[in-house]
């Protein structure tokens, strides 16, 4: 009974998703001169040797002040420019979306959303800093609003903003990216067009209720997910855009800077954990879990379907939690080295050196992803409602898998992992010789990092190893 | 049932403990170094 129930979950999400199947772009034969495993020891030993360097050749902290230098000051048009472009690009989503052909992949709105938005803002943002910022749209919505209320009414009959509570922090956008990353990688209807147009409005709708009750600024640095999740990446860029002007700062400065508010460890733990999880979900191990998941909820009452996203559910919260449990490991283990500094306090202070880990997987589960599928989005542009329409002439235009090799792919994968692990040393190892009296105190503290990042890096290679079989 | 699942599926995942494998070695020796640092650093204080 329960394998009939197993297979008949199996075929069900054979079915449902089978645009998920083919999502995260294809993976084909690799040629590799060692065996995959080998590498999760080479990064290993990348790792001991940089933390080595950096405990010999790294002895005062070099990034803990800014030293910003600015390049060039910008119109004040270009602000209102990209906020109309950012608009635009999202009605059009929207519109495709509800309006458009509803196979996923003959409409815009999927590949604009998961492709697009979801991984090549993280790219862009982590190269040429925070470019989400002047686009995004809610947020010149809100400014908008706020601009033509201004001028109608007069300044003091508007309300002030209400203090944005403190406790509150980034948990609203760790609830924000954990529902997207549900949704993504859960959901059996995930790559429906009208759906996602309709989730894309409520988001829309939710921010700017945010930010008319606690001010735009103030929501967007930490209550819109994704500006929040952005902006994360966009501090490891050397590119800094501060109002009208654009600053350069030295590579992962800007994150040292983090403020360490409630929620922050659990964003970057989600952020982690959700991408972990979708290399996780097309591994063996997990095939051979999630039948005795979906059974289990099928004895209970649920069909098929339903059993099938519960269990991905649980999949995805405990790989979140999982993550979650070895940075706390890593952070019990320097609280051991004394000093008085609290496991609360050294969670918060250390928590930005997770921040080029998180890119790293970005760049290593979704890399294939933006190279492959969005190329679609030129023939896409040209028929963004999947009507046979041709606007550009591109609607012929297919997707060119020889543009890298699946060999290609995995020694980005792997140069990914390595350098973001070797980042998120430098950054614990700069925080640590700035917060401990004792250079030895820092290095020793600096032991459990050290296998936090090592525990990362062989986690990341699995889960890839895992999705290449 | 359990064991005969897990060791029925040896095959697929005992490559999965060669990932682990690097883990293990840092941890312990991380391990051994902490406990040796702290013994000096016992010595040092008395």
């Amino acid at each position: 009974m329960r394998l009939r129930h197993a297979v008949a979950s199996a075929t069900v999400a054979a079915l449902a998703l089978p645009q998920a199947a083919s999502a995260h772009g294809l993976v084909g034969r690799q040629d590799l001169p060692i065996p995959r495993w080998l590498f999760a020891w080479a990064a290993a030993t990348v790792l001991v040797a940089s933390f080595v360097g950096l405990a010999t050749l790294w002895p005062k902290p070099r990034l803990q002040e800014l030293q910003e230098r600015v390049v060039a000051r910008l119109p004040a048009i270009l602000d209102v420019g990209c906020g109309v472009i950012g608009v635009a690009a999202f009605g059009l989503t929207i519109y495709a979306g509800l309006a458009g052909n509803q196979t996923g992949t003959a409409n815009l709105a999927p590949t604009v959303i998961y492709v697009l938005f979801w991984v090549g803002i993280p790219f862009a943002s982590a190269l040429f800093g925070d470019v989400f910022r002047p686009f995004n749209p809610w947020r010149a919505i809100a400014r908008g609003v706020s601009w033509l209320a201004g001028r109608m009414a007069r300044q003091d009959s508007l309300p002030d903003a209400l203090p944005y509570p403190a406790r509150l922090g980034r948990w609203p956008a760790v609830i924000g990216i954990l529902i997207f990353a549900w949704v993504e990688l859960v959901y059996v209807d995930k790559t429906d067009p009208s759906q996602l147009a309709i989730m894309a409005i409520a988001y829309a709708a939710v921010q700017l209720v945010g930010m008319s009750l606690y001010g735009i600024e103030t929501w967007e640095s930490r209550g819109d997910a994704f500006a929040v999740y952005f902006n994360l990446f966009a501090r490891l860029s050397p590119l800094d855009w501060r109002g009208r002007k654009l600053a350069v700062r030295r590579p992962l400065e800007g994150v040292v800077g983090l403020t360490p508010v409630a929620g922050t460890v659990a964003l970057l733990s989600t952020m982690i954990g959700t991408t972990s999880f979708d290399g996780f979900s097309q591994g063996s191990t997990w095939s051979s879990i999630a039948p005795h998941l979906q059974s289990f909820f099928l004895d209970i009452g649920f069909n098929a379907e339903h059993a099938l996203e519960l269990a991905m559910t649980v999949g995805l919260l405990a790989m979140v939690l999982i993550v979650a449990g070895l940075y706390r490991l890593g952070v019990a283990g320097m609280h051991t080295v004394g000093e008085g500094h609290t496991t609360s306090e050294l969670a918060g202070r250390f928590a930005h050196t997770l921040v080029p880990i998180a890119l790293a997987y970005v760049i290593a589960h979704y890399f294939s992803l933006l190279v492959y599928n969005g190329q679609a989005t030129a023939y896409l542009a040209s028929d963004p409602l999947g009507d046979g329409s041709d606007l550009f002439g591109t609607g012929s235009a297919t997707i060119d898998y020889s543009v890298i090799s699946a060999t290609g792919i995995w020694y980005v994968q792997v140069g990914a992992l390595v350098l973001g692990h070797v980042c998120g040393l430098i950054l614990a190892h700069d925080r640590a010789i700035a917060m401990y009296r004792s250079a030895r105190d820092a290095t020793r503290s600096q032991y459990w990092m050290l296998a936090v990042m090592v525990s990362f890096t062989s986690l990341g290679l699995w889960l890839l190893s895992a999705a290449n079989q | 049932m359990s064991v005969t699942m897990i060791i029925a599926h040896f095959g697929h995942w005992w490559t999965s403990l060669l990932y682990l494998l690097p883990v293990v070695v840092v941890v312990g020796w991380l391990s051994f170094q902490a406990w040796r640092d702290s013994r000096s650093g016992g010595d040092d204080g008395s």
